[in-house]
């Protein structure tokens, strides 16, 4: 009973367990989903959301939310191919280029925010509409094939039978673990979320962090944006697209709080799988793209019914 | 007496406060109107003036919804999949057995009956706005998907003449609408709705049925959004599954124009009116000027952010002088 307890008390590990009995009841029930390529590819998809979660983590636990994850994923998509000199055998230089642009475009987000004061949901939704436009006129509105080696490795290789997009994935998460959890900028983070007027007055400066941090979730778009061109080979408008949500989603799935100041990444990782299992489960079943586009919300609700509430008032 | 003169006191205080900032923005959207018509002299004429409200009035019924929501402290990212729905609805019901009245019926009630279900699991299972509204408007654009797959359906043509031909109907409509609010507003849950947004504590230690009116907010914005999607119907003559999409970030954009906040009770219906009516002259000139649809993208949302940054700068910048 305690042990109960303790799991609904620590939604990070509600939603471990969550995530274990889908997978049990799926692999006794469904033929073929608990096969290790199977549940090697879920990771392999979830790898992508974990990442661009990884900066929505961050900022939602300052209290702000960035609604430009998917634009930036496809920014990143079509332009790393685009910009990629053929001098360079590696494409390294490339990969350089597009993390830049994609830490710049976070940088913006940060700026306004910071600086102009426009409220950050605003600002990101604003910046979502100003990409897509010059997207299109950029790029043309057709899909580009990636030819930049680096990022099919990433894409494509596997280490030791593991995916290398899983193992980016865990680097990420030792990093912003690190960074939440051990350093004392994470410190402020929290304390910007928890009360942002308590945390000035302690000496924080708001406008300093919230640039570091929309740049961070730029950044971590921007490597969402590369892993999911090397999955897919091409980019094309809209790729990003099914990010946005599911970012937020994993985020909140994971326990923390909408509102800022309380949570951890250690939630959105499960939460990232979670969803994806769901996805699977919704493509396993045929239907017409209204009614998974059903499921996916219902499910989404339910799974927050669980995992997501707010602490009650 | 004495509690009397008080009370108007506080009453005229809290009015001062809240339209603050308001006197800037009248003078803005005049400007606008006043360079739109030496543009295009054509909407002084009553054709060209019932085409300019028609283009507005989706915008603006959105714009209540959203800044309904957003003076309740809450928000919605589910106005475009529900424009689209009320239209497919609208398209799918006319020619039925009921016909016209039947289908407004419908588009009417499914608004109400959605906005209550989001209202109720928002205010009783505590699950923040933002993503049940985002949930729900996956499960919205779904069922709209599998009423209407693809664009068609069917609108009388006598209800698209009325509604979007050469007569101002669509500002009468805005007006009596915006009349019902104020009445609306003079009942305690209309007034409860404002309180509950500003101070929910406070609201609920006065007696006023917090929960009930965060239900009765989204109630309302979710019938104002699928009447919004039955006008966009009857202006295209068909049902499109998909037309709302630009109408979530618009009604957003609108209220924060009209200096609706985000943390509930800061801003007037009047003033997020207003923003819309921005909002809707500077898509319009876009249009005019013949900028194609991508380069709008672009401009809007330089435009937003520019107009949502430039008063917050020259009140920092007057506060430091």
């Amino acid at each position: 009973m305690n042990a109960v307890k303790t799991i609904f008390r620590n939604p990070p590990l509600l939603t471990f367990v969550l995530v274990a009995l889908v997978w049990l009841v799926a692999s006794f029930t469904l033929r073929g989903f608990g096969a290790y390529g199977h549940l090697r590819y879920l990771l392999e998809l979830a790898a992508v959301i974990g990442i661009a979660a990884a900066g929505q983590t961050l900022v939602i636990l300052m209290g702000g939310i960035d609604l430009s994850v998917g634009a930036v994923i496809t920014v990143t998509a079509i332009l790393l191919p685009l910009i990629s000199p053929a001098w360079d055998p590696t494409g390294l230089v490339g990969i350089a280029l597009a993390l830049s642009i994609a830490t710049g475009i976070g940088v913006l987000n940060g700026a306004g925010a910071a600086y102009l004061r426009v409220p950050p949901i605003i600002m990101t939704l604003a910046m979502a509409t100003f990409l897509q436009g010059l997207l299109v006129i950029v790029a043309g509105g057709s899909a580009v094939t990636v030819s930049n080696p680096a990022v099919i490795l990433l894409g494509q290789s596997r280490p030791l039978g593991v995916p290398s997009g899983v193992l980016l994935w865990l680097a990420v998460s030792a990093v912003v673990l690190i960074l939440i959890h051990r350093m004392p900028i994470g410190a402020r983070f929290l304390a910007i979320g928890a009360n942002p007027l308590a945390a000035r007055l302690s000496g924080v400066s708001l406008p300093r962090n919230t640039l570091i941090l929309y740049a961070l979730s730029g950044f971590f778009a921007g490597l969402a944006g590369i892993l999911v061109l090397g999955m897919n080979r091409q980019g094309y408008v809209g790729i990003g697209d099914p990010y946005l949500l599911t970012s937020i989603a994993a985020v909140v799935l994971g326990g923390t709080s909408i509102l800022g100041g309380r949570g951890t990444y250690a939630g959105t990782i499960p939460g990232a799988i979670l969803l994806v299992t769901t996805t699977a489960l919704i493509t396993v079943v045929n239907a017409s793209p209204g009614w998974r586009s059903i499921m996916f919300g219902t499910l989404i609700l339910a799974l927050l019914l669980v995992s997501g509430r707010e602490a009650r008032r | 007496m004495s509690a009397v003169s008080s009370s108007g006191w506080l009453y005229g205080a809290i009015q001062r406060r809240r339209n603050r900032g308001l006197g800037g923005l009248y003078l803005v959207v005049a400007a606008f109107l006043i360079l739109y018509a030496v543009l295009f002299p054509g909407i002084l004429s009553v054709g060209g003036f019932s085409k300019f409200t028609q283009n507005w009035f989706p915008l603006a019924l959105v714009t209540m919804a959203q800044a309904l929501l957003m003076l309740n402290g809450g928000i919605t990212l589910a106005i475009g999949p529900l424009v689209s729905l009320g239209a497919v609805i609208a398209a799918t019901t006319m020619d039925g057995m009921f016909g016209v009245p039947g289908g407004i019926l419908a588009v009417a009630l499914t608004g109400l009956a959605i906005g209550t279900v989001i209202g109720a699991i928002v205010a009783h299972l505590r699950l923040p706005a933002i993503i049940v509204t985002l949930a729900g408007s996956f499960i919205i654009t779904g069922v709209a998907l599998i009423l209407l797959p693809r664009p068609g359906g069917f609108i009388p043509d006598w209800l698209s003449n009325t509604l979007a031909g050469h007569t101002p109907v669509a500002f009468l409509l805005l007006v009596v609408v915006l009349l019902l609010w104020k009445a609306f507003l003079a009942t305690p849950l209309g007034l409860g709705i404002y309180a509950a947004g500003d101070n929910p504590v406070g609201a609920f230690r006065s007696g006023v049925p917090v929960e009930r009116a965060k239900i009765a907010a989204f109630a309302l914005s979710g019938l104002l959004t699928a009447l919004a999607g039955l006008f966009v119907a009857a202006q295209t003559g068909s049902g499109d599954p998909v037309i709302g999409a630009p109408f979530t970030l618009n009604s957003i954009a609108a209220a924060v124009l009209g200096g609706v906040g985000f943390l509930g009770g800061k801003g007037t219906m009047r003033g997020a009116i207003c923003g819309s009516l921005l909002l809707s002259v500077m898509i319009n000139v876009m249009f005019f000027l013949g900028f194609p649809p991508v380069a709008q993208y672009v401009a809007q949302g330089l435009i937003i952010v520019g107009a949502v940054a430039v008063p917050e700068l020259l009140k920092s910048w007057r506060a430091r002088r």
